[in-house]
């Protein structure tokens, strides 16, 4: 049985005539074409498809999308203003915070999520928050880094991608020992 | 060399935007006109002759366009043993195996109608555990596998279920056992682990009758090989098969070879052009794609009283799974330097690649280096132990250094290892004993040292494009599967050319148009791919100086390149821009291609006998990681206090992305030695196929990581770069391991080191002492 609902993603109301047990993961990148939000394990667990909702971060794989009606929902694709980065994006080029850039949306929608309620997280409060999110490939200290740089206020004001060379921000660059040797 | 402008700097990636704004189209995300949905049904038996396929339900089922099984699709394929069919032919020989798919208008349908579809089987015997499996008396998991066809290299081993044999002869082993002060030998083991790539399989397939031609759009990261082995298994001809390559949510070796993509190619003729998406979930990625091998390792090893390594022998079994996938070059590749980077003089290694009927295991990040490391290296510290000599002394003693001749005959050259021991071990304080503070809680040091050859040989090509804008498009196979190459090829291209990187671009990967590539495995990219980039820039620029001499009125010598401008060497006033240039020469629409290739061409051939060889990698990448870890004596729980890891990589040519890639090398790696395991049962069956069971590392897992860059120049690559993709997690559980041992005293041989066998471990250890 259809079902028309009203959908208002990213501030855009989208009506549409949807079955019952339609999950939002799958209105959103099927039916609304918003292929952003991303499946990994689709049961919970993995973050890929974190969306927020009325401002909680929710895994869209495990809600319906009937039960999103008259609800604000939020993706990554709406978190760009007038062509401006979100700064969480920014912080997430700027720091290396992402590799395949799979989980990528999922991490940044949770921390928006967290940020939006707390501005000033610390380090601990950013880790715990973001376990929720899994990563394969960056072993998570970009990530961290980057939502780290937006609460410190750490980045480039002047920032506009690959309009100019852009050198990446590493936190703790000093760390990272070189040591040439020559043959 | 003249001062680098673009390469040895961390630049920010080239693939940022698009994936910060979720624009990015990965594999299944892709959705092409009048699309079908495929599902597949799996084979619920690990081992079982198929008695009965009854199709006729699903086909019945409304929305349904095709339903395939072994009979409609008889082909085989396998990278280098030709055992895989596309669906079940016959028999099962694991529980996930493909046996029979389904198009239909929607996802549900065909799930629907997969469930439709009756199979009735007859059970042969089951064997999960690969020493049981080539024991005699075991069937053969393939009873025509001496019928197979096999590439040349394959050396089949003595029992049915061995798919190779991997042999390494050097000296004489007895003699050296004889000849040392104390003898040592032990059994490891390594469970079959999986990569999790964030994104689950899919690929689809669309088969044109009027052009013959057939077009595969998947992540794969080695699309012309997988172009071959589909070709080679159709019987068609290369020409008609076409790969599109979205961007790839990771990889770390699940996405090589071809997994998904012989169910889309098997419907794909059935549906009468419309093109299909088969696409898996987490659970069918879990069952169905690729595994890391399990393996069992027995070492033995002959040392003087001053630690000087006699003699090493090794048998190692390499859990294969069902079918042969990479087996046997993980089984040569990683047999062959397990006995550890070290001078030995008499060296024995058998590495037995075994088929099982368990989930398929083929390449994984390290590919085999891991499973010899958590051996070898564990027994080198107990070895030190037992002489009472420091760990770091007796690798000292025997590691290899510039010019040592290597076990399997080969000259070294460009060995930063001692730089990785010096500086991961200083970076840890290995000097200094660790702190015991908490009551219950044991503190513990340990280090763990790698060596890692490259696919060899090998080839990459690539194009270089400038047009009138001064804009330059590489093209080149390397697929971005997450690691980076994007952004390092770009810094090569405009190091050349000599243009801002905002200059370059990346062409998409499609086989019709860009130039041959091996594959984008064995951290291999940046060397060989680097070095075709580099040779194809320098083409371009070189054509371009050849125009701009007659408009410049100079000899090409005199002219020289810099931010996007060719220009007189003594009148820099007297310049014109690439895109000028080029424009000038061609016209307006002109375009200036370079081309480069690079073949790193091996000396002799691995001797199948000796395993010896004078040229057997292209270059060796050396790395030494450390770790502090503190276990809770009452439950078995490791914490990783910080860890370090220090890495050869020839040359940083971006140290943003060295350091990433060792960062979430050393974090995989310390999910292969605290908890990650595929639990399967007697009866084939994965018990753990999800997230919630298989557990992966989090953001509140990691240490505090000092990651280390040593720059020991290659001389052949790419401003001296090696590679950098798959050592990270190589020496991680070895190092942890040897951690562990030092703060309980005691050796746990098993992986993964969960707070149960840890636990179990340390309660066995308490009733001998009592005993």
């Amino acid at each position: 049985m259809k079902k028309k609902v009203t959908l208002t993603v990213n501030g855009e109301e989208h009506e549409i005539e949807i079955e019952a047990n339609r999950l939002l993961l799958q209105v959103l990148r099927d039916t609304l074409g918003l292929t952003g939000t991303k499946e990994g394990c689709s049961i919970g667990v993995c973050g890929a498809c974190s969306v927020i909702i009325d401002g909680r971060v929710v895994s869209s794989c495990l809600t319906l999308a009937a039960a999103c009606a008259g609800k604000k929902i939020e993706t990554i694709e709406g978190l760009a203003e007038d062509g401006r980065l979100h700064p969480l994006q920014q912080a997430f080029i700027e720091y290396g915070g992402f590799q395949c850039g799979i989980c990528t949306p999922g991490q940044i929608m949770a921390a928006k999520s967290l940020l939006d309620e707390n501005p000033k997280p610390t380090e601990d409060e950013v880790k715990e928050w973001m376990s929720g999110n899994l990563c394969r490939c960056t072993g998570y200290y970009k990530i961290l880094e980057a939502v780290m740089a937006v609460v410190n206020n750490k980045i480039d004001p002047d920032f506009a991608f690959r309009k100019r060379e852009q050198t990446a921000k590493i936190q703790s660059l000093d760390v990272y020992k070189s040591v040439a040797k020559t043959n | 060399m003249a001062e680098l402008t673009v390469v040895g700097k961390p630049v920010t990636r080239v693939d940022a935007n698009e994936k910060v704004t979720g624009e990015a189209i990965y594999g299944y995300d892709l959705v092409l006109p009048n699309m079908l949905y495929g599902k597949t049904l799996f084979s619920t038996k690990a081992h079982a002759r198929i008695k009965r396929i009854s199709t006729e339900k699903a086909k019945a089922f409304p929305g349904v366009v095709a339903v395939v099984t072994g009979a409609d699709v008889p082909w085989t394929h396998g990278e280098s043993i030709k055992d895989k069919p596309f669906l079940a032919q016959g028999k099962v020989r694991f529980i996930g195996e493909p046996v029979a798919a389904v198009a239909a208008e929607d996802e549900d349908i065909a799930q629907a109608a997969v469930k439709l579809i009756e199979v009735e089987y007859e059970d042969l015997p089951v064997y999960v555990d690969p020493e049981e499996a080539c024991k005699s008396g075991a069937v053969a998991i393939h009873e025509d596998f001496p019928k197979y066809r096999k590439v040349d290299f394959i050396v089949p081993g003595a029992h049915a279920n061995i798919a190779e044999h991997f042999k390494l002869r050097t000296g004489d082993v007895a003699q050296g056992f004889k000849e040392s002060d104390l003898v040592l030998e032990e059994k490891y083991f390594v469970p079959m682990i999986q990569h999790a790539a964030m994104e689950p399989h899919s690929a689809h397939a669309q088969f044109d009758k009027e052009t013959g031609r057939l077009t595969i759009w998947v992540a794969n990261d080695a699309p012309f090989r997988a172009l071959h082995e589909i070709a080679e298994a159709l019987g068609m001809p290369k020409e008609k098969i076409r790969f599109i390559n979205p961007l790839q949510g990771g990889g770390f070796g699940s996405k090589g070879g071809l997994k998904v993509e012989p169910i889309a190619v098997a419907l794909a003729f059935h549906t009468n052009g419309r093109p299909v998406r088969v696409k898996f979930n987490r659970e069918e990625t879990f069952i169905s794609t690729l595994t890391r091998h399990e393996a069992v390792v027995y070492s033995k090893t002959g040392v003087k009283k001053d630690g000087t390594l006699m003699a090493r022998e090794m048998t190692i079994y390499w859990g294969a799974g069902a079918y042969a996938e990479k087996s046997p070059t993980v089984c040569i590749r990683g047999s062959l330097p397990a006995p550890g980077p070290y001078r030995i003089p008499h060296v024995k290694v058998d590495g037995y690649a075994v088929y099982t009927n368990k989930p398929v295991a083929g390449s994984y990040r390290g590919y085999g280096i891991p499973q010899g490391a958590w051996a070898g290296e564990q027994q080198m510290d107990e070895i030190a132990k037992r002489l009472d000599m420091d760990a770091v002394e007796i690798r000292l003693k025997n590691i290899f250094v510039e010019g040592d001749i290597s076990y399997w005959g080969e000259q070294l050259h460009a060995v930063g290892l001692k730089e990785t021991l010096t500086k991961a071990t200083e970076a840890i304080e290995w000097g200094n004993k660790p702190h015991q503070i908490k009551p219950g809680v044991k503190n513990g040091k340990g280090f763990a040292c790698i060596q890692k050859p490259t696919r060899s040989p090998t080839t990459s090509a690539a194009g270089v494009m400038v047009n009138t804008k001064g804009d330059i498009t590489v093209l080149a196979g390397t697929v971005e599967i997450g690691q980076g190459c994007n952004t390092i090829l770009s810094q090569v291209a405009a190091e050349e050319l000599k243009v801002p990187m905002a200059k370059v671009q990346m062409h998409p990967l499609d086989t019709d148009v860009i130039p041959y590539d091996a594959s984008t495995t064995s951290s291999r990219s940046t060397y060989h791919m680097g070095n075709a980039v580099r040779r194809a820039s320098i083409h371009a620029r070189e054509q371009i100086m050849e125009a701009a001499s007659p408009m410049l009125e100079a000899k090409t010598q005199d002219l020289d390149c810099v931010d996007g401008k060719v220009f007189l060497k003594d009148q820099p006033q007297m310049a014109l821009t690439l895109g000028e240039v080029v424009r000038r020469k061609f016209g307006p629409e002109g375009v200036v291609r370079g081309d480069g290739s690079y073949t790193y061409e091996i000396g002799k051939d691995l001797d199948l006998e000796t395993g010896h060889s004078d040229h057997a990698s292209a270059f060796y990448m050396y790395a030494t990681q450390a770790a502090e870890v503190e276990v809770d004596e009452d439950s078995g729980r490791i914490r990783i206090l910080r860890m370090s890891a220090a890495h050869d990589v020839g040359k940083a040519i971006n140290p943003l992305n060295c350091v990433a890639q060792i960062e979430g090398g050393v974090v995989m790696g310390i999910g292969s030695a605290l908890h990650e395991e595929m639990v399967i049962d007697q009866t084939g069956k994965v018990r753990n196929p999800s997230f919630l069971d298989y557990h992966l590392v989090t953001s509140l897992d990691t240490p505090e990581l000092i990651s280390i860059i040593v720059e020991c120049a290659e001389p052949e690559g790419p401003y001296g770069a090696k590679g950098l993709g798959e050592p990270g997690l190589a020496p991680t559980p070895a190092a942890i391991g040897n951690a562990v041992a030092d703060a309980l005293g005691i050796r746990i041989y098993d992986l993964p080191l969960k707070p149960e066998n840890v636990y179990w471990a340390i309660q066995n250890k308490k009733k001998k002492d009592a005993a």
